[in-house]
């Protein structure tokens, strides 16, 4: 009866161990990808207005980069592997958010989609204002209105570079290099 | 997934507007006056911006067939016109698109669906340049002496959910009052436009 008892339970946690080990090894496969370790968690992004706007654009004791961009926009879909790239080498040494102007309703949908698609990082907002016109003006006096729109600010909260169009890359990095060092 | 990610590739290369290096040259300002021009229309014709200015001025718009913006505005844009062509005012459309972006026959069908105006075909962008014009919709409110009074944005909201502004309404209005404009220069937000090479085009 004992001996029963103790077979029956023994069986039922190997069952129990072996349905959990296999289940962490198809979440693991699901959660990455052979070529890239970067995690592949739906992006979140989070809905700002014109007054969000006015403290994600004040530096935080570091340079800060920050792109405008919509999912619509093909000049800002080809920069953005250039941003990833951008994030990749920078990250911690400055602070960059990306600010997608897409309608509401691509909160959930085709920006978290594009953004997992390009593997992005960078936290991104999605600016619905109904004062379009002061947000684009309290941003820069050098914005038209076109996306993609591209700043630097320093962390004194001068903008240091901005670039209404795709950007060059390599432009964008010296200009962060002389921020980070701006002795040289 | 490589499938769906081709598939969305393809949906969004049907708003391929490529590379729009924005014009670098000054803006026209508040003030200024626009010289006649000629230009070609959708209709096959050229027209003259003096002739198809209203007796009260005109609007300037510059539009495009593809910019999710621009369809955004359709409906306001036409109430907008049908309304002031009442009063004296009238749009004319400007693309100013490459026409790698827009071919002449899309921006012709788009223009005859969409709207009830002129809507004329700026190659090389010359018109845009000399307005410094990078989006689109822009627009360009001309009183009839050729000279600017208002420059940006129809209103403050593109999705026109939550109108609160209509500063070309706005801008019309105290003109045909006597009045001071209030807000004569505006942010216009929207799709660049997409310029031809300047080298290529001889510039």
């Amino acid at each position: 009866m004992i001996r029963s008892f103790l077979v029956r339970t023994g069986a039922s946690v190997f069952l129990g161990l072996l349905v959990l080990c296999l289940s962490l090894e198809i979440s693991g496969q699901g959660n990455g990808t052979d070529t890239d370790s970067r995690p592949a968690a739906r992006p979140t992004v989070k809905q700002i207005n014109e007054v969000d706007l006015l403290d994600l654009i004040k530096p935080k004791g570091k340079p800060l980069l920050i792109n405008f961009w919509a999912t619509w926009c093909v000049p800002c879909r080809e920069e953005f592997p250039e941003l990833v790239h951008i994030d990749d080498e920078y990250r911690g040494k400055i602070d960059f958010i990306t600010i997608t102007l897409d309608d509401v309703e691509e909160l959930d949908r085709l920006v978290p989609q594009f953004l997992n698609e390009m593997k992005a990082q960078m936290p991104t907002y999605l600016l619905y204002t109904t004062k379009e016109d002061a947000a684009i003006g309290s941003v820069s006096g050098e914005w038209r209105g076109a996306l993609p729109f591209t700043i630097l600010y320093a962390p004194s909260g001068e903008a240091a570079y901005s670039r209404q169009g795709i950007i060059n890359i390599n432009t964008v990095k010296a200009e962060i290099d002389k921020l980070l060092s701006p002795k040289q | 997934m490589k499938r769906k990610s081709l598939l969305f590739i393809a949906i969004f290369s049907l708003f391929a507007f490529t590379i729009s290096p924005v014009a670098a040259g000054n803006e026209f300002a508040v003030g200024s006056k626009l010289e006649n021009f000629k230009m070609t229309g959708t209709d096959g014709k050229e027209h003259s911006f003096n002739d198809l200015k209203g007796k009260n001025g005109s609007v300037v718009i510059f539009l495009s067939a593809q910019c999710p913006v621009v369809k955004a505005y359709i409906e306001r844009i036409d109430e907008i016109a049908a309304e002031y062509k009442a009063k004296g005012i009238n749009f004319i459309g400007i693309n100013s698109n490459h026409r790698d972006a827009e071919s002449l026959e899309w921006v012709t069908s788009d223009a005859a669906e969409n709207f009830k105006f002129p809507m004329l075909i700026d190659t090389n962008n010359v018109l845009a340049d000399k307005l410094g014009a990078t989006v689109t919709p822009e627009v360009y409110y001309f009183n009839a002496d050729n000279v600017l009074l208002y420059h940006g944005s129809i209103d403050n909201d593109r999705s026109g959910r939550n109108i609160q502004e209509r500063f070309l309404k706005s801008a019309f209005d105290a003109t045909l009052a006597g009045e001071k404009i209030e807000k004569a220069r505006t942010n216009a937000f929207g799709c660049t436009i997409k310029r031809v090479e300047k080298a290529a085009a001889g510039n």
